[in-house]
């Protein structure tokens, strides 16, 4: 059952890949897709999966499926984690957020919060988080991608 | 008027949320006598009430309008030149624990019922459906509507969570879990849309609970403090953070109201009285002293409140600087 949902998760990711070549632009930056103002890079994607899979994969699900009943709080007060497909809420946070919660941990966003999310500053550099959530980006549906760019853009603006 | 539709007919009590002012007839009795004999609708003799159990004060208050909606064992709607209706939510006695309307749907009225779910009306309070599709059977402590989009609701359901339907009312779908606050889950006991940006592409949802006052942004991924906006910016650039002025720690939040045309502006209805907010919940005044159980903000006036104080109906002209009885339009 498993092997099925990851072959199937493989398969997915390769038409992304596959897409994503053909939308390429000529300096190698995939067509619609940006993280924090700047291209990304077809490469900087395929990196991003492979990273997403060994270190986010655990919790969020190999698919960005998130854990079973992620609305409801564990025993201990907690939230499991959310999903990073569509279904989820994480096209809702500007690119900013999205990178300050994996370097440092939610409680840098909201101070005080306690949760399970690893702070991923000890293991993994700033271009790897760039290009894990540019990876996570890269699968949401255009409606989705088009609001977190109006997040994005206004989050930026006031800076 | 018949007695079955007096809305000063005392009911036993058929639940036990939320409790309040046990000791307190006397009060209640007053509350009586000011929302009803203000109205000049009726004056029952006092022995006839002493004779049954005293109603409790009312649970709940919201502006249609102009005019006021009293709920609590009984749904009282007052105004409308100085006319005065009940009716029966419920349709089985059982009292209303929240109500909410919108200033963009004129008539329609929400309301959360104590023996479970939830009723609608689209004629202001005069006669009512039990809609809610997907909801479980339980007590809704509080109701909302979304301030930007009138027909998105918001239910919190008793010893469950977060409810959310987005066709006024008619299917619901569970969108979060209760607040954690002081080491447990806790119940909200009142909502509120607050028309303010997020910053994630949406608006507030408030929440009073039994330990405190809490939000959601309504893209629902976590409940967090009340923050002063720029207290991020603040953190990061060394700079000295803004004052802030909490509600009293400890006590529950029965009531929030946030004003549609100042939305920054928000009234709560605590044990230790009704305060005020002028900056969406980072400094609080209080702006009347004694035991609050419910307010509401007229859609068009933020400094239009009246409230549930003592057992009595109050109003204030000028956001809460001072008190007079309150009296239908
Ligand atoms: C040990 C489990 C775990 C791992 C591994 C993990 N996360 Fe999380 N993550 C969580 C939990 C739990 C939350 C929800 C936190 C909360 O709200 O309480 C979360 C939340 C998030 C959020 C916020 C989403 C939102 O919309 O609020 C982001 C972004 C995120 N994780 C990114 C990542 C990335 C990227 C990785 C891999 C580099 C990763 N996470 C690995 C458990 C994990």
């Amino acid at each position: 059952m498993r092997g099925v949902a990851i072959g199937l998760a493989g398969a997915g990711a390769l038409a992304v890949v596959a897409w994503m070549a053909t939308a390429q632009q000529p300096d190698g930056a995939v067509e619609g897709l940006t993280f924090a103002g700047e291209p990304v890079t077809a490469a900087e994607v395929a990196l991003g999966q492979e990273i997403y899979a060994q270190s986010c994969a655990s919790c969020h699900g190999a698919d960005l499926e998130g854990q079973p009943d992620w609305r409801r709080r564990l025993e201990d007060g907690r939230m499991p984690a959310p999903p990073h497909d569509e279904t989820g809420h994480t096209w809702h946070h500007a690119d900013g957020q999205l990178f300050t919660i994996t370097k440092q941990g939610v409680g840098a966003v909201v101070p005080g919060y306690e949760s399970d999310m690893p702070a991923f500053g000890d293991s993994l550099t700033d271009a790897e988080i760039r290009a894990t959530l540019a990876y996570i980006k890269s699968t949401w549906p255009e409606r989705e991608r088009a609001f977190q760019a109006e997040v994005t853009a206004k989050a930026e603006a006031g800076r | 008027m018949t007695r079955s539709s007096d809305p000063a007919r005392p009911r036993r009590s058929t639940f036990a949320f939320p409790v309040r002012r046990e000791n307190a007839a006397l009060s209640r009795r007053s509350l009586l006598h000011s929302a009803v004999g203000a109205l000049g609708l009726l004056a029952l003799p006092f022995g006839v009430q002493a004779a049954e159990p005293a109603p409790l004060s009312p649970t709940a208050l919201a502006f249609e309008g102009d005019a006021l909606l009293i709920a609590g064992e009984t749904f009282t709607r007052s105004g409308d030149g100085g006319a005065i209706q009940t009716s029966d939510p419920a349709s089985n006695g059982g009292g209303v624990l929240a109500l909410a309307t919108h200033p963009d749907r004129p008539g329609r009225v929400v309301v959360g019922l104590a023996t479970g779910g939830l009723a609608i009306s689209q004629d202001g309070g005069r006669s009512w459906e039990r809609p809610g599709g997907g909801l479980p059977d339980a007590p809704v402590a509080a109701v909302a509507v979304a301030a930007a989009e009138p027909d998105t609701l918001y239910a919190s359901v008793q010893g469950d969570g977060l409810w959310q339907s987005e066709d006024a009312g008619q299917s619901w779908t569970f969108v979060m879990d209760r607040p954690w606050l002081a080491e447990a889950e806790r119940d909200s006991l009142t909502l509120a849309s607050v028309d303010l940006a997020t910053g994630m592409g949406g608006i507030w949802i408030y929440a009073g609970t039994e330990s405190g006052l809490t939000r959601v942004p309504d893209c629902f991924c976590r409940w967090q403090d009340v923050q002063p906006g720029d207290a991020m910016d603040a953190l990061v650039s060394g700079d000295a953070l803004p004052p802030e002025a909490p509600l009293p720690a400890g006590e529950p939040i029965r009531a929030l109201a946030s004003a549609p045309a100042a939305p920054e502006t928000l009234y709560a209805a605590l044990p230790s009285g009704i305060w005020a907010s002028r900056d969406a919940g980072v400094v609080w005044s209080r702006a009347a002293e004694g035991d609050a159980a419910a307010v509401a903000v007229h859609p068009v006036d933020p400094n239009h409140v009246v409230a549930a104080l003592d057992g009595d109906l109050r109003q204030s002209r000028d956001g809460g600087a001072t008190w007079t009885a309150y009296a239908a339009e």
